[in-house]
């Protein structure tokens, strides 16, 4: 039993990274903000920076998960065909394009989870 | 893939016949009182579908009785007392006794035959879900007979529900009746996810894959991640019930808003585990009817993915109004916003189909797009409540209870009821009537809007949820009385369905086998009559298989293909990798058995005595449950094969046994365990949350527990792990200590989980006192548990070694208890870490 | 932060004399919004519209809170209405088409239809959600009301120079003031809602949340608990009376008094009232009644109604209260006096008739 690169062909994690990275952006910025608010303080200016450096930073993954599905998984060729084509190369190839597809939508809610920073400068 | 000449050559007629003997033989279902016995996926999925359509049907009946109530005001139909339990029962019997099982249901009863598998990989584990389910259902809605049914709503906020003296026995028969419901939906997930993981035909890339099974997958992962918070969150409340621990107690440290949170990371999820898998049939369906393949097959695929994960950041918004920070609201009210995304493009997806396709409108279809009309709307209300301010208005109000039965019934009722019409000619062999089929549909349809349409307007007009009577001055009666009518109208159509499915199909003529010309395999497989489903295991090359691949369904039924016999009278199916679906083993799978029945038996009983509190018979219960599943695996297929390898046809031969991360048990192993620390994280989540909300946790005057034992204990464990370890490498060498590191095993184990105990017992940590012992010492109680567990995996092997069952190279049962400890070690160095370094970190408020 | 309540837009909040529960179906949800919508539809939906200016209508526009929100909720149902039809629309035009080249459109379809346009309009609705929070969240109270939920009924505190002002069941406000309401609870978790004036925020155990009201419209309106709470929930009401200032003034004033000098003089009322117990649990200010378990009677007859809002305080209906409480409303802790004679009846009802 060979166990495959963790992200590569013969893997299947490519997929759920940019969710993954959604999630870990959400939740940390719930949690920052659930700290700073418990804790007493009103302006929310640290947790505004936090904030926006973890988007970066939460981006710029997904940025490069996008890129590795489509340098490695060929995730932007044409879809249709190819990607039901019957061997490794449809199937990574549409991995690749379902993990383009996931970073884009998971790239917008993490700006969506950034938004309320914009708006509010209070607890 | 291997390259053998097709088998082309039409067989002899003898050997088809033999063939079909030999598969009917191993495949035969009991009779008479026997057939209870069965666990093969055709006969139980038709009772869980069954089961769950008659719990839908009393949950159904509980809403009339409210629609009658509310018709008028001041209304003395129901005692108050009794339309609180009814409305609760309502609720709860129709998100856990219908919506999530039915999912189950459907996919135990036609994933196999999509997958072209003979049956899931764990039959009786299957069975043994459904009996849990049954047992528990009846236990759950046949205490309202004895007026003892749970009345602090289906979401059960403490601190209503955890004061006894509040809410009595009702809310004990719903944590703990509902817990063992949940371990069987958990244990559902576990087999449906190894299903489409490594029980795929040959050749079934992931990008082959219908996109049913992407759905049950996504929705079986989500049940893996949403249920253990739950589960968590019921341990928590019923210790607080039964034992006095503070966990919800504002006067002891507790908050009742931590309930809130572990209750919603499960509540919203589900919904989304609810909806998902009726789109599913639904993009089953539309292809069969439209003659075409879904449009955008990797955008649907995505939307599922991504409605899977956005659908755990949205639970908050369920609590808008219980004043967290704004800033907060913010981002759950983002997520929820975010999540109509992929929602749209689901639906857009289908929409694009209908125009590439040709479809006519028969029953199916007219069932569906009266789910597209009907969850559209409630998609757009829920745009509506997502935003914070439209909330505190609508929150609790008759908008919500309108807004979610749109998405509910639209979401999630209706294309159930189109997949009745669509399967039952695979389930039973006779068509539905398409006449009754348009009578129940508009019927429900007009009912369903008549009924829930103005309730949007109720709610406007100020009229809150849960309540059993409403003053004549407050202008909601027409409004009431019309919903009621409705309700009734809605009823009159499932009536109408209810009739013509179970009406006695003897003198309509029998349905072709393929009546929609579907592409899916399970329209391959040979009559209902035949559990066995499939009568040779195909290759696929294609996602629409009976419309690409020319011949594939003669060929299939003509036994040319794989497996298409069942050698020794054994029950098999074939295991394939996760990417590409090739073969890499044929597991045998077991036959009928009572034993699974006596396992939900004895479970159910130590749930429903720990309920009444009668602590000695629920142990003797469990003890006998532990008993049965020793029993149950010990009898089971796990053996040694009496011949290595298996001929299954065309050339291609493969092993009857495999160990580790190849195999389906070693998987089920895993995916439990993910679930299972799951849970734990909900409880971790419980530290980390009082953490956060107080000033000083551990509180002042609290003595942390001491972290010498502490440290002791989980390198014990540690230690415990390292033996399983070195046992599995011994056994695997062939060299000697196998035995004697199994035997060490439990010594270390318990030695380390009472040290753990130890260290909070000598800091004088009392659960009752505060939620920061309760905390600490459910953590450590966790551990104990999983210890005691634990410590009965290796002397099992053990005695499976003593007994024959393994050998060096047949050690499947340890490798997955080696699994299970390195799950175990990992809980023990979380829990070492939360009460041994935890509280010298300053908390959170100040 | 603007020191006045403000809602979106920025104009002062206009002030209404009249009622708002008058005839003219037009006149009867306030939203400046509202009105000229409404105006177009009453035609279509007049059944619905008579409801909207009720007691306990989100669109009766009492308050400035309430219309903030109501800014929201015409757009949205109307935009929600113009979507749905175009989805109906859209759904049956490709399942009737036969077109044969769908290539282009079916793209359009997935990617602007599925993708792109609901992002645009979530997108939007956020950013229009927060900014609406943000304006909810910057209106800045004066005044300071406790109130605290119990099973089932409210316990109000007024904050004052002069010390705090115990009452119950009835929240008084003045016109034009935002008031701060400080809600928490001692027992389960209970909700207040007076969707008339606002939106709604949970009473937890252990936590203070804060809901600022800012009355617009004189006259009384009506809330309710909108958390399930047990047993009797549904009878879990309360009256929000908005007064013009000065009349606040002179009402809180009174409020804090002892009770009259007319109750205390009718002795054998009072009597029977502290001989059936009724002071273990009822506090009348300026008698040895201090109980602290249910609510203060000091000017129980100054209030509207009885039982936590669910009848009109009158002879008939304190009596029932009295004889028959578990009839009236399941499940209270108080409980009923059957037994009392006909003459202690009359003079127990008179007492607490006076208490004015």
């Amino acid at each position: 039993m060979t166990y495959p690169r963790l992200i590569d062909d013969g893997s299947v994690w490519i997929v759920v990274i940019p969710p993954v990275i959604w999630a870990a952006h959400f939740l940390t910025c719930y949690w920052v903000a659930a700290v700073w608010c418990a804790s007493g303080a009103a302006p929310l200016t640290p947790v505004v920076w936090a904030i926006a450096a973890i988007t970066v930073a939460a981006l710029g993954g997904i940025g490069w998960a996008a890129v590795v599905a489509v340098r490695r998984y060929g995730g932007l060729r044409r879809p249709g065909r190819h990607v039901s084509r019957d061997e490794p190369e449809g199937r990574k190839a549409f991995l690749g394009h379902v993990a383009l597809l996931l970073a884009s939508l998971n790239g917008v809610a993490v700006l969506f989870t950034a938004l309320p920073v914009l708006v509010f400068r209070q607890c | 893939m291997t390259q053998v000449p097709d088998d082309h050559q039409p067989r002899d007629g003898g050997r088809d016949a033999a063939e079909r003997a030999s598969l009917a033989e191993a495949w035969r279902t009991p009779t008479g009182w026997r057939y209870v016995s069965a666990v093969n996926n055709s006969h139980v999925g038709k009772w869980y579908i069954l089961a769950a359509f008659g719990f839908f049907t009393f949950a159904g009946l509980l809403a009339l009785l409210i629609r009658t109530q509310l018709a008028v005001p001041e209304n003395d139909l129901l005692s108050m007392e009794l339309y609180n339990q009814v409305f609760t029962l309502h609720g709860t019997a129709m998100m856990f006794l219908f919506a999530v099982p039915i999912f189950e249901a459907v996919a135990i009863l036609i994933l196999p035959e999509m997958l072209g598998s003979r049956d899931l990989p764990f039959p009786r584990l299957s069975a043994f879900g459904f009996w849990c389910f049954v047992i528990g259902g009846v236990f759950v809605c046949g205490s309202i007979f004895w007026n003892a049914a749970p009345s602090g709503g289906w979401f059960m906020y403490p601190p209503l529900s955890s004061d006894p003296e509040q809410t009595g026995i009702g809310t004990d028969i719903w944590l703990l009746g509902l817990s063992f419901i949940e371990v069987a939906s958990i244990a559902a997930a576990i087999e449906l996810i190894v299903g489409v993981l490594k029980c795929r035909p040959p050749g079934m890339r992931l990008n082959l894959m219908p996109l049913y099974c992407w759905y049950v997958l996504v929705v079986a992962g989500m049940i893996l991640f949403a249920f253990p918070p739950l589960i968590a969150g019921d341990l928590l409340l019923e210790m607080e019930r039964a034992f006095g621990w503070a966990f919800f107690d504002a006067d002891r440290g507790g908050d009742p808003l931590l309930w809130q949170h572990l209750f919603w990371i499960f509540g919203h999820p589900e919904v989304y585990i609810i909806f998902l898998p009726s789109i599913a049939l639904i993009a089953t369906i539309l292809p069969a009817m439209t003659r075409s393949p879904v449009v955008g097959h990797s955008w649907v695929i995505l939307s599922a993915i991504g409605v899977a994960f956005l659908s755990f950041g949205l639970w908050v918004h369920h609590m808008f109004t219980t004043g967290l920070p704004n800033i907060s609201l913010g981002f759950f009210s983002a997520a929820s916003e975010a999540v109509a995304i992929p929602t749209g493009i689901q639906i857009f997806c289908f929409i694009a189909t209908l125009l590439v396709g040709r479809a006519s409108l028969n029953a199916p279809m007219l069932f569906a797009g009266g789910a597209l009309a009907i969850f559209v709307f409630g998609g757009l209300t829920g745009v509506m409540v997502a935003i914070v301010p439209f909330d505190f208005q609508a929150h609790d109000s008759y908008f919500v209870v309108a807004h979610l039965h749109y998405t509910l019934i639209g979401g999630m009722l209706f294309p159930i009821f189109a997949g009745v019409y669509y399967w039952y000619p695979f389930a039973t062999g006779h068509m539905l009537s398409e006449r009754l089929g348009r009578w129940a549909f508009w019927l429900m349809f007009a009912g369903f809007n008549i009924a829930f349409l103005p309730m949007h307007w109720t709610g406007v007009l100020g009229m809150p949820r849960r309540v059993w009577t409403y003053a004549a001055d407050m202008g909601w009666n027409e409004l009431n009385l019309v919903s009621s009518a409705g309700a009734y109208i809605l009823a009159a159509g499932f009536v109408v369905f209810a009739f013509d499915v179970l009406r006695p199909k003897g003198r309509t003529p029998t349905a072709p086998a393929d009546p929609w010309k579907a592409a899916t395999l399970e329209w391959a497989r040979e009559g209902p009559g035949s559990p066995w489903g499939i009568r040779s295991v195909p290759e696929i090359t294609t996602r629409y298989p009976l419309w690409q691949q020319p011949g594939l369904k003669d060929e299939i039924l003509r036994g040319a293909w794989y497996l298409s016999d069942a050698k020794d009278g054994r029950r098999e199916m074939m295991v394939t990798d996760i990417l590409d679906a090739r073969p890499m083993f044929v597991q045998r799978i077991p036959g009928p058995g009572f034993v699974t029945i006596f396992a939900a038996g004895f479970l159910g009983a130590a749930f429903i005595f720990a309920t009444y509190h009668w602590w000695l018979a629920a142990a003797a219960a469990l003890a006998a449950f532990v008993a049965t599943v020793l029993y149950w695996l010990w009898t089971g297929t796990g053996g040694i094969p009496q011949t290595p390898r298996r001929d299954c046809g065309r050339g291609l031969e493969l092993p009857l046994y495999a160990s580790g991360a190849g195999s389906a048990g070693w998987w089920a192993m895993f995916i439990t365990m993910i679930g299972d620390t799951t849970a734990f994280v909900g409880l971790v989540f419980a530290y980390a949350f009082f953490w956060t909300v107080h000033g000083s946790f551990p509180p002042p005057g609290t003595t942390p527990p001491d972290p010498l034992p502490a440290s002791g204990g989980a390198l014990l464990i540690a230690a415990a792990w390292a033996l399983m370890m070195a046992a599995r490498g011994l056994n695997a060498a062939g060299r000697r200590g196998a035995g004697a590191a199994l035997l060490l095993v439990p010594v270390a184990a318990v030695a380390g989980a009472a040290a753990l105990a130890f260290a909070a017992f000598r800091a004088g940590l009392d659960p009752t006192r505060h939620a920061f012992d309760a905390t600490i010492w459910v953590l450590i109680l966790w551990i104990c548990a999983h210890v005691a567990a634990g410590i009965l995996m290796p002397l099992y092997c053990l005695a499976r070694f003593r007994a024959g069952h393994m050998d060096a190279t047949h050690d499947a049962e340890l490798r997955n208890s080696v699994l299970f400890w390195t799950f175990l070690l990992v809980q023990t160095g979380v829990t070492w870490a939360l009460i041994a370094l935890a509280p010298l970190i300053p908390s959170g408020a100040s | 932060m603007p020191p006045q309540p403000r809602p979106l837009g920025g104009q002062s909040p206009p002030v209404e004399q009249a009622p708002a529960c008058g005839v003219d179906p037009a006149k009867l949800c306030q939203g400046e919004y509202a009105i000229r919508v409404k105006s177009h539809i009453a035609v279509l939906a007049a059944p619905l519209l008579t409801g909207c200016g009720g007691r306990h209508s989100w669109l009766a526009g009492a308050g400035a809170e309430a219309r903030i929100i109501e800014t929201l909720f015409w757009p949205f149902l109307f935009g929600a209405a113009v979507l749905w039809l175009a989805v109906m629309a859209l759904a049956i035009a490709a399942f009737r088409s036969r077109r044969e080249e769908t290539r282009g459109l079916v793209r359009a379809i997935i990617i602007g239809g599925g993708a792109i346009v609901p992002g645009i309009i979530v997108a939007a609705l956020l950013v229009i959600g927060l900014v609406t929070l943000r304006a909810l969240a910057a209106m800045q109270p004066g005044l300071s009301v406790q109130v605290d939920g119990e099973q089932w009924w409210w316990r109000v505190v007024y904050d004052t120079p002069a010390g705090a002002v115990v009452t119950a069941n009835e929240i008084r406000l003045p016109r034009g003031e935002t008031a701060e309401l400080l809600l928490s609870s001692d027992d389960v978790i209970h909700a207040f809602w007076a969707p008339a004036l606002g939106g709604k925020m949970d009473m937890i155990p252990g936590r203070t949340n804060r809901l600022t009201l800012t009355p617009l419209t004189p006259g009384s309106w009506g809330g309710l608990c909108a958390e399930y709470c047990g047993g009797a929930h549904a009878q879990m009401r309360f009256d929000v009376t908005v007064m013009e200032p000065a009349a606040f003034g002179d009402w809180l004033a009174a409020e804090a008094e002892p009770a009259s000098a007319q109750a205390l003089a009718r002795q054998d009322g009072l009597s029977v009232f502290l001989d059936s117990g009724c002071g273990a649990c009822h506090s009348v200010r300026g008698t040895e009644a201090a109980g602290q378990v249910g609510p203060d009677l000091t000017h129980f007859a100054a209030r509207q109604r009885l039982g936590a809002g669910i009848a009109p305080l009158t002879d008939a209906a304190l009596r029932r209260w009295i004889t028959r409480t578990q009839d009236m409303k399941p499940g209270v802790e108080m409980p009923a006096y059957p037994d009392l004679s006909p003459e202690a009846l009359d003079a127990l009802v008179g007492f607490l008739m006076a208490l004015k």
